[in-house]
């Protein structure tokens, strides 16, 4: 069967070299502060993945990322404090954040479009109050919040936590190439473009969009538990913040919304933007909110949608713009 | 008597004050090819939305194969062996035409992929579309799209075929070739409910038709009678002065 023009073409090489690269740069002396921002580019990177993949190929703008990213975290923390080691509390988080995704799936998939974004909008306002009060293991703190330290964290060499978040996000681009390779990417990119049809083509869409949304969740919540290792502390106001949703939105849309090679283009662009305006503070998001408005006029489809169709001069219909989603 | 394939009991449909469809009942046999005709607005495809699960009828009953399928939701309805295919074609516009039979193949009728690409093959040969298989369908001219739709609706073997309108734009010329395709279809053991404008195509393709005028069945029968059929007439030309 021939590749669809609108996927990503090309082999798995490049992706092996530069995996075994970045692999290779703690041991080869590369300064602490530059893994710190790979670091962020790993994380951001596999969120805007797991993101692209319900905005993108689902047509579901979710909103409440930040929920699954805060109780991965949550999940990660209080596993530690139960005295379980920290690798089974990733894999604790990525599981409660799945099975968070199935609960909130029966008020939220009522919801389409726009009201599918404002509805998953105020659920980690929702799990931010919550976990302000709720207190299940440990003392009061000191002061107010309701922090918990990640025991044992500081004990994880910096290079462990790298290579594990390098993992993660290779794990996490496999994981949208196997998709859109299967039947399950057929089927999504049939309801993508055109929702009645594909339901008469027998394409069951809620089940398809429902697996999306729950899968999505698990990797958000395992990524979002790795950050955590990487913070040795979590609590509710930054892990449940509107910031995330930010981040992955700008990853995502800068580089190309529904391009397999998107989120990792913004993501880079995302991460060097934190770094070139570390030192602005507050003003930062007001700056990259002008830049992605910026590039939303230069290049509306992302900077891999201009790429795209600057590289397929040859082939016109390539150029054209594939249909929006309907229904 | 066989049970029908496809049984319409009295079913009516309100849209506010507009009764598109009005306590409408008429069987469909194993086998039989039927014509739905009518003016245009005369409710012809909401009562296949209505069939299909799109619209829940405000009263009446729909029944496939003697089982009640009111309320069921359309993949639910394709995998029971009943495809349509739409007046305006609904590709999977960014797909190519390959494609677009795979999913349905895949979807509609639980082939592996291997075997959906070789169905999608035979398929695309039977309608002509073989030459047109790795385009892309945001580029196929109408008349292709048309054949695609039926191309897609095919890879989910259905055992009846809700077809509305299937020669609309074709020339003269290319008739003959859409009959014959018909036909084929039938031989192969579908039950076939067609809506169709074009008289040839109507005429030759199916056993009966009913005609439908706002909302309400006129007429029933073989085409020739029907044709001569004074409300009919009266229908697509309107009253005598």
């Amino acid at each position: 069967m021939k590749v669809n023009p609108f996927r990503l073409r090309g082999g798995l090489a490049p992706l092996l070299i530069a995996t075994v690269l970045l692999a290779l740069f703690p041991l080869i002396g590369v300064p602490q502060n530059w893994l710190l921002y790979l670091f962020l580019f790993f994380i951001y990177l596999a969120l805007a993945n797991m993101w692209n993949w319900l905005a993108g190929y689902c047509g579901l703008i979710s909103l409440c990322q930040p929920a699954f990213i805060g109780i991965g975290g949550y999940t990660l923390a209080l596993m530690t404090w139960v005295g379980l080691p920290i690798w089974q509390g990733l894999i604790a988080g990525a599981i409660i954040a799945a099975l968070f995704a199935v609960i909130i799936s029966i008020p939220v998939f009522r919801l389409s479009g726009i009201y599918f974004a404002v509805g998953t909008l105020i659920v980690p306002e929702l799990l931010r109050l919550f976990f302000l009060n709720w207190r299940p293991v440990g003392g009061l703190l000191y002061g107010k919040g309701a922090g918990y330290a990640v025991k044992g964290a500081t004990t994880i060499p910096a290079t462990d936590i790298y290579w594990l978040t390098l993992i993660i996000c290779i794990g996490s681009v496999l994981m949208m190439r196997f998709i859109l390779r299967s039947n399950l990417g057929l089927g999504l990119a049939a309801i993508r473009d055109n929702a009645s049809s594909a339901a008469s083509s027998g394409i069951n869409v809620f089940k398809l969009k429902f697996y999306s949304f729950v899968g999505s969740a698990a990797i958000t919540g395992l990524a979002g538990a790795a950050f955590y290792i990487q913070q040795g502390f979590i609590e509710p106001t930054s892990a449940f913040n509107v910031r995330w949703t930010m981040v992955l939105m700008l990853a995502t849309v800068i580089g190309g919304v529904r391009l397999e090679e998107g989120p990792a283009v913004g993501a880079i662009i995302v991460v060097f933007l934190h770094f070139l305006l570390a030192r602005y503070g507050g003003v930062s998001l007001l700056i990259q909110g002008v830049i992605l408005v910026f590039i939303m006029l230069i290049a509306p489809q992302g900077i891999m949608g201009s790429v795209r169709r600057a590289l397929s001069h040859r082939t016109p219909h390539l150029r054209r713009q594939p249909a929006r989603t309907r229904g | 008597m066989e049970t029908p394939v496809l049984s319409v009991a009295g079913v009516t449909k309100h849209f506010g004050g507009l009764t598109a469809v009005k306590n409408f009942s008429f069987d469909v046999q194993p086998g039989e090819a039927i014509g739905l005709m009518g003016p245009n607005g005369a409710g012809k495809t909401t009562l296949v939305n209505i069939i299909y699960g799109i619209y829940k009828p405000d009263s009446g009953k729909i029944r496939f194969r003697g089982s009640n399928i009111g309320g069921l939701s359309p993949h639910r309805i394709c995998h029971l062996g009943i495809a349509r295919t739409y007046q305006i074609p609904q590709p999977f516009a960014t797909l190519t035409a390959l494609q677009n039979i795979i999913v349905a193949a895949i979807y509609g009728r639980g082939l592996s992929r291997p075997d959906a690409e070789k169905t999608a093959h035979e398929i695309l040969e039977q309608l002509d579309l073989s030459p047109k298989k790795n385009t892309v369908t945001l580029d196929m001219d109408e008349v292709a799209l048309k054949r695609l739709e039926l191309a897609r609706v095919l890879a989910t073997r259905p055992s009846l075929l809700l077809i509305d309108e299937v020669a609309a734009g074709l020339t003269e010329e290319e008739l003959p070739r859409i009959l014959e395709i018909l036909r084929n279809i039938r031989q192969a053991g579908v039950t076939i409910l067609l809506i169709e404008h074009v008289m040839k195509v109507m005429t030759e393709a199916v056993d009966r038709i009913i005609v439908m005028d706002r909302g309400e069945k006129i007429a029933e029968g073989n085409p020739g009678d029907v044709m001569k059929d004074r409300k009919v007439i009266e229908a697509y030309l309107g009253e005598p002065e």
